[in-house]
Formats: structure tokens, sequence, C-alpha cells
């Protein structure tokens, strides 16, 4: 029944009905099938007037790095980078390309991020392994490849120049985006490298540990199966991780809870034919991070889950959920390992100390610290829950006999758990608004020693079972 | 209604940084440390706009002022319980360090003054975010340092102390006059005088009453389903649609 009692308190977990949810996973297999709607972007091209050399370029920014690329290629590639990016920005007018495909925009904002974050994280790496002279006196002489206001350059102009927050706010208005596009906007192209330049900001700023702005940059993106990033599985998968993760680190488990879980769910159900796509290893790993990441968010902050991600997530994390949910000092470590397995490459943004190896923090360590303070404040919540669900009314001194330890600090531990389950919930408007809402059905007031405990019980719920039967004889 | 990038104290020109591209403009750090003292003078918090100046920070190392980034951590301690204090942690240089491991702490030594101010906040921000508000109390006294880290937040004490009495007040329906002296760090006239006159509390002997409040009624209901004629649509439409 207490699972029940939850649903009902959170009326808008389970608000999304599997009509919308199949008419999604519908509208993903036409996707996949041919790139309709996306016909606009093909009418644009240019007579052929882009050369081989330009083509070679923008295949090469969609296209990943050979793993053991050189710091040379790597050089390269930023350079082959600013200059398509400069192209589309800073020539004469809005330029016509004939992009390789639909998914081009995505692809080259992706990869561009994912160079950036992993150029900083093997910056690093050399700077602490002091192995390979020459590479760290290459990095030390170009302290400005690959630098952050570059890249946060390129990615807001491409916002600016797209006027892609005006279009959108028009859209959420009601009104025709096109008649605040302007030159730039109207254009498949820019609109696309717009659009999906405030995915990859939300993204940039998450991994440099700015999570406020980070969800602050999605303002005028409505989350949504119609919003625009919907259409490219990477990127709505990327979108949901990310402002899941930042929610997580505000402390806003059940919004970060509610993010996950409607990723999950819409990949269990478009999983069987997406297999053999060129990015199933990569989302599978994702998909494996954010069932990790939502034990951890359930752990802190009990929640019933959508019955099929609570089954994949026994099958997958049993074990280290169980732990977690239990609690206790036995439970830390396993807080850790799946934060830091789940957690974004965090990294630093400026070049670090060559001189000084030793005084080069990895920025997932400085992350994972802060994280497990606030873990390791909470850790009794578990305990403090399971014992007073058995309770009416009980004596501080008897329950912190139980549990051995000092009345002072069981007081600590119920003061701590009672501010925990107040969260600061969304409503409506941004993703960094919200309401103030219990989350917990167990509430509890002390009168001098004495525990008050209070539970919040679901009536029956009759209607269903009263229209099913309805249903079945009328 | 609350959203974390709005802030009522927050005057227009940083509102106007804030959400253009000038909040990474090297040039406006000095604008926001101003804004960060007036904070600290008149006893707003803007955890928004002094994460922008943590970033500027963070993309500037050359440009960070140890001063401001403690009174910014400083003043994130008067909002507990929240992520303030976390989301600033969080944009600080790495090799700061905050959480020192105990082998670490003993090399604190040749840590620089900066790392040791950021990991002496940091653990008051632990005491108070994990409520052992005595420990807070005996650690914030137990150095001079610390006395110097909060100097230029004004009403400091009497922030905690408010902070503190808040979330007691949500807990507490009654509670020992002996333990918010260790709590509030307060002797028992003086505690009589806050209560009484900041909080609105009774004072009864040896116990302090805390009027009801919403959060520490703690009563017990229960919640009945939610009935809308729009679930019976489908029924009522087979009314009419098959005439029994």
């Amino acid at each position: 029944m207490s699972y029940d009692e939850r649903a009902n308190a959170r009326p808008n977990l389970n608000d999304e009905s599997d009509v919308e949810e199949e008419a999604m996973v519908n509208d993903y297999r036409e996707q996949v099938n041919f790139d309709d709607g996306m016909s606009e972007l093909d009418r644009t091209t240019s007579n052929g007037g882009a050369g081989q050399d330009l083509q070679a370029q923008l295949a090469a920014a969609a296209t990943p790095l050979e793993y053991q690329a050189t710091l040379e290629t790597k050089f390269a590639s930023y350079d082959n980078y600013c200059s398509l990016f400069h192209y589309i920005l800073n020539s004469d007018g809005p330029v016509d390309l004939e992009v390789p495909s639909y998914y081009w925009a995505w692809d080259v904002i992706d990869e561009f991020i994912y160079q950036f974050e992993s150029f900083c994280r093997y910056r690093n790496r050399v700077a602490c392994g002091g192995v390979n002279e020459e590479e760290a006196q290459l990095l030390r002489e170009n302290p400005n490849t690959w630098g952050c206001y570059s890249v946060l350059n390129v990615l807001y102009s491409l916002i600016q120049r797209s006027q892609i927050n005006e279009q959108l706010a028009a859209t959420k208005r009601g009104d025709d985006p096109l008649t605040v596009a302007g030159e730039y906007g109207s254009r498949p192209l820019y609109k696309m490298l717009g659009y999906f330049s405030i995915i990859g900001l939300l993204r940039v700023h998450c991994l440099l540990g700015d999570f406020s702005l980070a969800l602050k940059t999605l303002d005028d993106i409505e989350m949504n199966k119609k919003a625009m990033f919907a259409r490219v599985m990477a990127a709505h998968f990327t979108t949901y991780y990310y402002v899941g993760f930042s929610y997580m680190m505000m402390r806003r488990y059940g919004d970060a809870i509610r993010m996950f879980s409607h990723i999950l769910v819409y990949v269990s159900r478009t999983k069987n034919f997406q297999k053999g796509g060129n990015n199933y290893d990569a989302i599978a790993k994702k998909n494996d991070q954010m069932y990790a990441l939502i034990a951890i968010c359930v752990a802190l902050h009990p929640t019933r889950l959508d019955d099929t991600i609570h089954s994949a997530l026994r099958e997958k994390y049993g074990e280290q959920f169980y732990r977690m949910q239990k609690g206790g000092p036995e439970a830390l470590p396993v807080f850790e390992e799946l934060f830091r397995s789940s957690c974004p490459k965090f990294i630093n943004p400026t070049p670090p100390d060559f001189d000084n190896p030793a005084s080069n923090v990895d920025p997932v360590d400085h992350h994972t610290a802060i994280f497990m303070d606030e873990v390791k404040n909470t850790l009794f919540n578990p305990t403090i829950r399971s014992y007073l669900k058995l309770y009416t009314t009980m004596d501080l001194k008897k329950l912190a006999g139980f549990l051995e330890v000092s009345p002072e600090q069981l007081r600590s531990w119920l003061l701590v758990n009672k501010q925990r389950s107040r969260q600061i919930r969304w409503v409506e408007g941004g993703l960094l608004d919200g309401e103030p809402a219990i989350a917990n059905d167990l509430d509890y007031a002390l009168e001098d020693d004495l525990i008050h405990v209070s539970e919040t019980k679901a009536g029956r719920r009759l209607v269903d079972w009263y229209l099913r039967n309805l249903a079945r004889v009328y | 209604m609350v959203a974390f990038d709005k802030c009522e104290t927050r005057p227009a020109h940083i509102e106007a940084i804030l959400s253009g591209l000038d909040r990474y403009n090297p040039e406006t750090t000095t604008v926001f440390q101003d804004y960060v003292a007036q904070q600290c003078e008149d006893r707003s918090f803007d955890c928004y706009a002094n994460l922008a100046l943590l970033k500027l920070f963070q993309f500037n190392p050359h440009l960070l002022q140890a001063d401001t980034v403690t009174n910014i951590l400083a003043k994130a301690l008067t909002v507990f319980p929240s992520a303030a204090f976390s989301l600033c942690l969080a944009l600080l240089p790495t090799n700061t360090q905050p959480f020192p491991t105990t082998s670490e702490a003993q090399a604190a030594s040749q840590t620089s003054d900066f790392v040791e101010s950021v990991q002496k906040l940091t653990r008051l921000n632990t005491l108070l975010e994990s409520a052992q508000y005595a420990q807070f109390w005996s650690t914030l006294n137990s150095d001079d340092l610390y006395a110097d880290l909060t100097a230029d937040v004004a009403g400091f004490e009497e922030l905690v102390r408010i902070r503190i009495a808040v979330e007691v007040g949500k807990t507490f329906r009654s509670i020992t006059a002996e333990n918010l002296e260790s709590w509030l760090d307060m002797r028992r006239d003086a505690l009589d005088k806050f209560v009484a006159d900041v909080c609105g509390w009774k004072v009864d002997g040896a116990t302090v009453h805390v009027p009801t409040n919403k959060e520490n009624e703690a009563r017990s209901e229960v919640k009945s389903e939610r009935v809308g004629v729009e679930q019976f649509g489908r029924v009522i439409r087979r009314g009419f649609e098959q005439p029994a």
C-alpha cells in the first residue's frame, strides 16, 4: 500500500500515458526509415558551390577522432573546427552548405564538445603523469588550444546567429518563429546548429561544474517529446542525462528521478529497433549510467519508480541498490563507486600546472568529494525512517538506546532527515523554478523527548476498479 | 514559487550582466566583487550571481581574490540547509581540496592560506548540514581564523542562529532550554530574550514551546483519491451511443 501512497502524493510521475509514449515510439520508427521534415535541409543546398575540401571538412567535423590520435591530430582538429565555424559564422551573409546528413548538426556539436572534453582530460593526465616531456612542452606552449573561452564563444555565437532562443520563445507563445528568425535563423542549417548548441552548452556547463547555469541554459526549451532534440536519439538521450545530473547535484532528487525515468522508459521501449545503430554502444553505456544515477537518487529520496525501470534497476544494480537503500557506513563505498562510474567526465577549463604534477587534482575527484559529503551527512536517514515507521510515539532516549547512539546524535539525525524530506520540485516554468514539497510520507515532530510520528496514507482507490468492472459488464 | 536564478534584492545592473554574455567578461569581476561586499553588508544573499563570479575566477585563475571567495562561502553558510555551499565549492579550483583526507591534513601546514580557509569553511558547512549545531559553535570558537573568515559578513552569528532556530521550529513542538543553549550558543538570559523576541516562542521554566506551524504539526492524514467527471467520460458517452 505504501507504494500507492507515494504514487498518489506524486501525481506527476505517471502522467505520461502509454498512448503518448506509443505515439513517440512510432514517431521514432518513422524517422529511422526516412528523415521526413528534414528534407528542407537538402533543398537549401547550393548548386555544387561547396568545394571538395569543404565537403571533407564538414564530414571530418562530425567524425570521431581515432582513439590513438596524436596530439598533432588533436591540434589540427581544433584548427579545422575553428576555420569551419569561422566560415559558417563570419562569411558575408549566411552560407549555403550541403551537409552530409540531417544528423550532421548534432554530430558536429557533439563531437566538438567531446573533443574539447577529452583534450582537457588528456592535458590533465599529461601534467599529472610527467611521462611525456615532449607532449607536456607542446601543451604548455599552446594554452589557448581548445580553450574554454573559444569553445563557449562558438556555441554562443551559433545560438545568437540563429536567433534560436527568440525562435523557441516565439513558438512557446504560439507565434510563428520565422518572424524573429532573421536572415540566418530561417535556414535549417543555422537553426539546427543553434539549437544543438544550446544542448551543447548544457553539457559544457555541467562538465565545468556549473549545474545551475546548465539548467538555466534550457530556459527556452520545453522538456517534452515534441521538442526538437527528441528527433535525434543521441540528443534526446544526452539532454535528459545532463539535466537529470544537474538536478541531482542541486539536491533536487525528485526532479532528477523524473528526468532519468522519462528517458529510460523511452529507451526501454525503443531498444529493439535501435540495435545495430552506430551509436548503440554509447547509448547502452549512458543507459547503464543513468540506472546507476537513478539508484543513487532513489536511495537518497525514496520514490516509487515505473515498474519497467524498477525491475531493470534490480537486474543491473540489485545488490548495490539494496545496500544504498539500507544506508549506514557500509553504503558509502557503493555510493562512491556508482557516482564515479556514472558522472560526466568533469574537466578543468584552464591548463594544469605542468611544473607541479602533484597539485593537479582530477576534477572527478573534486566533484565526487563534494557529493560524498552530502551522502555522509544523510547516511542515517534510512535507519531513522525504518524505525519510526514502526511507531506512532517513541521516546527519544529509548530509540537512541536501540540505535546505540547518544540522544544528542539522534536529535541531529532527526533534524537532518526532516530537512532532507523537504525539497524543491518543478511544477512549471524554467527548469530552475519549483515549489517546496514534502517528499516523504513519514513525518514527525518532537515534544521534548517524545517523538510523534505521523504517516500520510492514501485512501483506497476505487475509481479504476469501478470503471474497469463497469466496462466489463456494460 | 522558488526560482534559483532570481533574487528579489538583485540590482538591475547585475541582472543585466547575468542575462547577457558579459557574465564571461573578466572586466565585470570587480562589479560582482562589489556586489558580494554589498551582500555581506546588507545581509542579502544572491547565490546565482555569486556563482557567476566564481565561474569568472574559474576561467581566469589569475583574477581570483581569496577574500571574495571566502566571503561568498561564508555567506553560503548562512542559508543552510541548501546546496548553495556545495554549488560554490564545485566551481573552485580543484586543488583547493575542500575535504582533506587524513594524510593531507597532516601536511596541512604546507598548504596555502587560501586552501586552509576553504577547508575550514567547508568543515563548518558539514557541521551545519549534518545538524551538529553544538559542534559548529565550538569549532567556530576554537580558532581565531574562523573569526577572521566570517568577520566581513555582517551579523554572521545572528544569521546562523536564526537559521538554526527556524530548523528547530520545524521539528520541535517543545524543547529544553538546555538543548537550545548549546545549539544556539547562548546563555540562558540571552536565550530567553532571543526566543521570545526574534522567534516568538514561549519560555516556560526549563522548556521552550514552539507554536504549531505547518512543519511541526506532523498530522496523520488520509489522502483520498481525486475523482473528476472526465474520468467517466467514456461510460457516459457509451450511455448515449447505445441506449440500454
